[in-house]
């Protein structure tokens, strides 16, 4: 042991090290100066550029411009569209989401036979990649050779095909089931995780007492699974908000500014326009949005609670 | 009354199979139609009267996309930028939860509470100034550059996650190891990582996922063939030549392989590691 450890003295070197008592910092810093240089950095300027003018494709227009990107954004339609269009997407998506994982986490939790593959099964969509989720519901949802079209109105609930994302009400539910499909087997996840902490014996003093299935729901599951709803409903609006990948590949807005959303159209200004002013003013006013949301949301949660 | 009771047992039990029949229709059918799709000659698939199960069948979707476009050099690209994300994140993810896992020092729960808060900046927000900085440092079109972007969101995730299979490895064999000479970082490297090597790997696959599958970062960071990666040239690729319905499906198919293969390997440990922190916290 000693003869293998001296061979190698950096190893021991370090061995040394750690057992001084800035170890755990030493640990500590690789990862640190990374976030630092990665996220700290860039945020800050990023908050910094939204007070300038900074378009790539006009090099000469650059400097601060104090807060005229956010009076420009106060008279501009499209923001308040965007912004009305997130809290309705979002909204719907997470209800949605929310429910389905539920429906799905109670039959698992059953635990009946063949059980485990049905979990990997529904496990699938979340981990599928947004280019290929959002090609294949175009694909499925095309208006001339969809299947779902095809099933619809074999069934009969349409007369004819329907172009789902070029009818202005129709796309933004149409993107909202994508997004369902996609994401609520995070929610399924997440519940099932919490169904299985949740003690037997509580059900079983419950039907004792007489409690039925809606009563012991209502009086046990939902009470025992609120943490775990209040987290995974706080972490997935954050990424709802946050990511417009399915939403530019499926309508990249449209059409008109149906299905526009704050981070999309944040992202379009910066990639499309190169106006990053504008669009890190966006950004900025995005994340306020949401850091207002997360507070108030966590210290609603916390006060039912008690 | 026993009767009864098994009598609604047994209800339920149908009720829970047609629930779960139904939801894996819903999450699988779209794939399995994907596939089929991929199979299909074009003529079949833009036909009159819909093809439920193909009436011939067809590799050259694959042989298309495969040959045809740049596929492979996007797939390697991908690979290359995952593997990097993936190596940056677990050299200097797997110290610093080690570290949280085990040492309580000063500032240690609001430095592992500004890990999580960093995943609540809008990735917007973040790729507009990495694009500038990057830009200024010649990192914008290179892989290693995507990579550096990746772990902006990948490493804080990784850390988390891997603390918590850290948490759930028995501290008394460290001690033991301590108490027989070993150093810190002997109980670490020989002790510790062993018992946690399930979760390791699955906290890796985890990030590899999501390096692998992500887009918005890439589209902006990217400009040319040098870094472009699978999601981004798919898209771009359906935009500028109108990508026929099957070749399109047939990448598709190519791409979730990885995937799929992946997640089926490591699944187990990986849901236990995703529903950890959400269960205590």
């Amino acid at each position: 042991m000693t003869s293998s450890a001296s061979r190698y003295l950096p190893f021991r070197a370090l061995g040394e090290l750690s057992e001084t008592r800035y170890w755990m910092y030493l640990l500590l810093l690789p990862s640190l100066v990374l976030i630092l240089l990665v996220i700290a950095y860039p945020t800050l300027y990023g908050m910094a550029i939204s007070f300038r003018e900074m378009r790539l494709t006009r090099p000469g227009l650059d400097g601060w411009v104090g807060f005229k990107h956010y009076a420009a954004m106060w008279s501009d339609p499209v923001f308040w569209i965007a912004l009305k269009n997130t809290v309705v997407w979002v909204t719907a998506a997470v209800v949605l989401e929310l429910a389905l994982g539920l429906l799905t986490a109670t039959a698992l939790n059953r635990d009946l036979p063949g059980t485990k593959i049905f979990a990997v099964l529904i496990l699938l969509p979340y981990f599928l990649p947004n280019v290929v989720a959002g090609h294949m519901w175009a694909l499925l949802l095309d208006p001339r050779l969809g299947v779902i079209n095809d099933i619809l109105v074999r069934v009969g609930v349409l007369q004819t095909y329907k172009a789902w994302f070029a009818d202005p009400d129709a796309a933004l539910a149409a993107t909202i089931l994508v997004e369902a499909w996609h994401g609520f087997p995070f929610f399924a996840l997440l519940l099932l995780a919490g169904l299985k902490s949740i003690p037997e014996d509580l059900y079983k003093a419950a039907a004792v007492d007489g409690a039925g299935v809606a009563a012991q729901l209502r009086l046990i599951t939902l009470p025992m699974l609120k943490t775990v709803i209040a987290a995974a409903v706080i972490l997935r609006v954050i990424s709802l908000v946050n990511s417009p990948d399915l939403l530019l590949i499926l309508t990249g807005g449209g059409p008109g500014d149906a299905t526009q959303v704050l981070s999309l159209y944040a992202f379009q200004t910066a990639y499309k326009e190169f106006n990053f002013g504008y669009a890190s003013a966006l950004s900025v006013v995005m994340f306020v949005i949401l850091m207002i949301f997360a507070v108030a949301y966590i210290r609603m949660s916390r006060i039912t609670k008690e | 009354m026993i009767e009864s009771k098994r009598h609604r047992r047994m209800i339920a039990n149908i009720g829970t199979y047609v629930v779960l029949v139904s939801l894996s229709v819903f999450c699988i059918g779209p794939m399995i139609w994907m596939f089929l799709t991929s199979l299909k000659y074009e003529a079949d698939i833009v036909t009159q009267t819909m093809q439920y199960i193909p009436s011939r069948i067809t590799f050259d979707n694959y042989v298309a996309i495969w040959t045809q476009s740049g596929f492979p050099r996007l797939i390697s690209n991908s690979l290359v930028v995952t593997l990097l994300t993936v190596t940056i994140c677990v050299v200097t993810g797997t110290l610093a939860a080690y570290a949280f896992s085990r040492f309580a020092f000063r500032g240690r729960d609001q430095l592992m509470l500004g890990y999580l808060v960093v995943r609540m900046f809008p990735a917007v927000m973040m790729i507009i100034p990495l694009y500038v900085v990057m830009r200024g440092v010649g990192l914008v079109d290179s892989r290693f550059g995507l990579a550096l972007a990746y772990t902006s969101f990948l490493l804080p995730l990784f850390v988390w996650m891997l603390k918590g299979f850290f948490d759930s490895a028995p501290k008394e064999l460290e001690s033991a190891a301590r108490i027989d000479g070993s150093t810190r970082l002997g109980a670490m490297v020989r002790i510790v990582m062993p018992l946690a090597r399930n979760g390791l790997v699955a906290s890796s696959v985890f990030i590899a996922i999501a390096a692998w599958n992500e887009f918005l970062f890439a589209l902006m960071l990217t400009t040319g063939q040098g870094s472009r990666t699978w999601p981004v040239g798919l898209q771009l690729m359906v935009g500028e030549f109108q990508l026929p319905w099957g070749v399109l499906a047939a990448g598709g198919i190519l791409s979730i392989i990885p995937v799929i293969v992946l997640f089926a390997i490591v699944q187990r440990t990986m849901v236990q590691g995703l529903t950890a922190g959400a269960v205590k916290g």
